[in-house]
């Protein structure tokens, strides 16, 4: 690194990362603005669910990015971090706060021993799996009515206090929508310092020849693991702030639908970057509203908007716009 | 008589019921170069595969410095000093050069990764992904995943393979050189017989799965049986 053919060509880079930080501020110093600038509550309460969905899609585009996996059953740890929070709240079985904490962590624990197992199988194989224990979940909370009312679902009250804090915030959209926000940013953020991170690369090697990761040396089930309960916890805390934003859970947060929204999401954006899918979400989400506003046929529009987006732009939204930027910087 | 560097007894493996190597004995001394050669499908890569438990053996057993490594995962053997580069390329794409390099190292109880960088002339591209690299630098990347944390036994499958005449015996300076300095001991298979007969010490000879015969190059260019199966052929 020391020889000076490596210092003169890494120069470049470092012009458009600056760059890069700055307009990632801007966009969440905007983001934070909006409330104030006069945003009606009713597009607050919008953008809520679409941050909410930006999450879910985050979870499902980092497994891409970071483990090269495709789930089609992200729904569930969405799903479980709803019903996990939600249940025991509403039968009373455990401490409120207790009942947050699991909820956050359930997830991520479930996925990491299901990943040690999963995460082996390669390509279309793991995805049928994924979609397959969603499933199973999903049968589960329909089908124990005692759980949760199966399909008719349930509506889930807060103490008026968690963890000294007014749980009306979280369901107040002005307040709920920055919480939102800045718990995205912080998400990506945390993400993205994972894959600047030393064992952020080792999940980008193995992703890439896992065979040869072994041979220099690696393990490489439970890297493989941890990503996929990194990413399932991401999606949990997604369900968590749809609980108490809601107010209520069932079985369609587990719904496979749900899952393969938030693939298209993420590959509307891209997963190549780690904000990619959110980008994506958000503008599937507008772009949802208003073409269902227009049309019946949304579903239609977007299948097509997405073989459009796949042939012109394999990178997403996000791949087209680091190209734009490159070129700018250039 | 020390303990080879690396022994196998009986190496066996059978791909549904065809041969492939069949009951192979091997004893490499600490500090030598063994060539390995062969006809295509003699089981040269068969018999790497075994020994770094790529391909589980069916039946035979080896030794790394007298230990019994057969039970071993890939990943063990190579902490336990066996390293190995690929017929195939078999890189990082995704990853800089730097960056699998670093990986490598950081695993390995010597981290060697700079050195080995120089050594390979990969230093001034350890900027560049793997997946932007010429042919002939990915080969020597390949080689230098191997060589990062100094292996006590090294073991390439036709590292040359796709180079130009240059490239390979450049290549061939260049492990003879590594494996003097770093008294690394090399198993190498290659189809180059200017390249074998030049670096290596003895030679090992596969036919069928089954070993040939063995002996130092001189022994080997003029034994009659290597002559008919394979140099008369390949010269
Ligand atoms: N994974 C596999 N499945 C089935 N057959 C295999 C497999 N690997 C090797 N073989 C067979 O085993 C035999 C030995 O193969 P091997 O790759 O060891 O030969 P080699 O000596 O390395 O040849 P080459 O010089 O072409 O590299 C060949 O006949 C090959 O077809
Ligand atoms: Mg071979």
């Amino acid at each position: 690194m020391t020889s000076p053919a490596t210092l003169t060509a890494t120069a470049p880079a470092r012009p458009a990362r600056a760059p890069g930080s700055v307009l990632a501020l801007v966009v969440l110093g905007t983001g934070c603005l909006l409330p104030f600038a006069g945003a009606s509550p009713l597009l607050l309460s919008l953008l809520v669910q679409a941050i909410i969905g930006a999450m879910l899609a985050t979870g499902v585009g980092f497994l891409v990015r970071q483990n090269g996996m495709v789930s089609f059953g992200h729904a569930l740890f969405f799903g479980l971090g709803g019903y996990v929070l939600g249940v025991p709240m509403a039968h009373g079985l455990l401490p409120p706060e207790m009942a947050v904490l699991l909820a956050l962590l359930v997830p991520a624990l479930l996925a990491f021993l299901l990943g040690l197992v999963i995460t082996r199988i390669p390509g279309v194989a793991f995805s049928m799996l994924s979609l397959a224990c969603a499933q199973t979940f999903y049968e589960v909370v329909l089908k124990v009515r005692t759980l949760a009312n199966g399909d008719d679902g349930m509506s889930v009250t807060f103490p008026a206090r968690l963890f000294g804090l007014d749980v009306g915030l979280l369901q107040d959209p002005r307040s709920m929508y920055l919480i939102c926000w800045v718990l995205l940013a912080a998400v990506l953020v945390g993400l993205w310092l994972f894959t600047r991170s030393p064992y952020g690369l080792l999940t980008l090697a193995i992703r890439s020849n896992e065979e040869r990761a072994r041979f220099i040396g690696y393990e490489t089930v439970v890297p493989r693991a941890a990503v996929y309960a990194l990413s399932a916890g991401v999606a949990g805390l997604a369900g968590v702030l749809a609980t108490f934003y809601n107010g209520f859970i069932s079985p369609d947060m587990m719904h496979w639908t749900l899952s393969g929204s938030a693939l298209v999401m993420a590959v509307i954006g891209g997963t190549r970057a780690v904000w990619g899918p959110a980008l994506g979400a958000v503008v599937f989400f507008f772009f949802k509203e208003i073409v269902g506003d227009a049309t019946e046929h949304w579903p239609a529009v977007i299948g097509i908007t997405l073989i459009v987006v796949t042939l012109c732009a394999p990178a997403g939204l996000s791949g087209l716009l680091a190209r734009l930027f490159a070129r700018r910087a250039a | 008589m020390t303990l080879p560097a690396i022994e196998g007894r009986a190496l066996s493996r059978t791909y549904g019921g065809f041969r492939a190597l069949d009951g192979v004995d091997l004893k490499v001394a600490r500090g030598e170069v063994r060539g390995i050669i062969g006809p295509n499908g003699a089981g040269k890569s068969t018999l790497m595969d075994v020994l770094t438990g790529r391909a589980a053996s069916r039946g035979g057993t080896v030794l790394l410095g007298g230990r019994d490594i057969s039970a071993l995962a890939p990943r063990a053997r190579q902490r336990a000093g066996l390293a190995r580069s690929f017929q195939k390329t078999n890189v990082f794409l995704d990853l800089t050069v730097g960056e699998q390099i670093r990986l490598a190292g950081r695993c390995a109880t010597l981290d060697n990764g700079e050195e080995v960088l120089v050594a390979l002339g990969l230093a001034e591209i350890a900027h560049r992904p793997a997946a932007d690299i010429s042919y002939g630098d990915r080969r020597r990347l390949d080689l230098a995943l191997a060589l990062v944390g100094r292996p006590q036994v090294l073991l390439l499958d036709e590292p040359a393979a796709g180079l130009t005449v240059e490239e390979s015996l450049a290549m061939a300076d260049l492990l003879k050189d590594l494996a003097r300095r770093w008294h690394v001991t090399v198993l190498l298979v290659e189809h180059d017989m200017e390249v074998v007969f030049g670096i290596c010490d003895r030679i090992t000879v596969l036919h069928l799965g089954r070993l040939l015969a063995e002996g130092t190059p001189a022994e080997i260019r003029s034994d009659p049986r290597v002559i008919s199966a394979y140099l008369g052929t390949a010269a």
